[in-house]
């Protein structure tokens, strides 16, 4: 039974790989849904940073460049 | 049949399957190769079907778009002054929508009308057939079937290097 214990296991694996699938070009069109996107609305997304600098006097960081050194 | 080959014959299937899965990719229709025939109901539920092989013996160029993606609708427009361009020499455009629903391909066409043949196809069967491997992708087909031009992506110059073929493939015949 040991001996099976292994290849049981790789065959579990496999099986699961045939869940993966690949998204095609043309299926692409979910992923350019509003719900989809990190900042669904922009306009909140910029009242939030808004108040998070006037209360941490520091902006940035959230996002790409920037570190929060309030120089800005 | 012991249990540890009937093991290994279905570990054999599963990891076979699973390549096949990845490995259809590899099948996509390139430049010197003849264009697969297919056919696909217009965009307009009032217009007629569309089908490749009923223009055969002029210069098609097949686009596939969708309207959430961004180059497409970009190149729409003008796809459609060099099909004014060239018609009356020869040129076809079938511009294939893969939106689904097709409401959305027909909400944008609203807002941008465009005057050549534009089939759907939500199910993306023919992208599938194509292999279309990016959005939006094109291709220049010749008056006899062969395709002559695979065009992935579309930026502004773009324009430019597809017309030249077009403008060489009507040249030529």
């Amino acid at each position: 039974m040991r001996m099976l214990r292994i290849p049981c296991l790789l065959l579990l694996a496999t099986s699961l790989l045939t869940a993966c699938t690949e998204v095609r070009p043309w299926q692409r069109g979910n992923f350019a849904r509003v719900e989809m996107q990190w900042q669904s609305d922009p306009l909140e997304s910029a009242l939030n940073d808004h108040i998070f600098f006037s209360k941490e006097a520091s902006s940035g960081g959230n996002s790409a460049a920037g570190g929060g050194c309030g120089c800005n | 049949m012991t249990i540890k080959q009937r093991a290994q014959t279905l570990a054999a299937l599963t990891i076979a399957a699973v390549a096949a899965n990845f490995a259809i990719s590899a099948f996509a229709v390139e430049e010197g190769e003849m264009a697969p025939d297919f056919s696909l109901p217009s965009i307009y539920a009032d217009r007629a079907a569309v089908s490749l092989s009923a223009l055969q013996g002029r210069t098609v160029y097949v686009d596939f778009w969708a309207s959430w993606c961004a180059p497409c609708l970009l190149s729409l427009p003008l796809y459609n002054e060099m099909y004014h361009k060239y018609k009356d020499q020869g040129l076809e455009i079938v511009a294939i929508s893969v939106d689904n629903p097709i409401e959305d391909g027909l909400d944008f066409l609203l807002d941008t009308p465009l005057d050549f043949l534009i089939p759907a196809d939500p199910d993306g069967d023919i992208a599938e057939l194509f292999q279309v491997f990016g959005m939006p992708t094109s291709y220049l087909i010749e008056p006899d079937g062969t395709v002559s031009l695979v065009h992935v992506g579309f930026r502004k110059g773009d324009i430019e290097i597809i017309e030249e073929a077009i403008q060489k493939s009507l040249a030529a015949h």
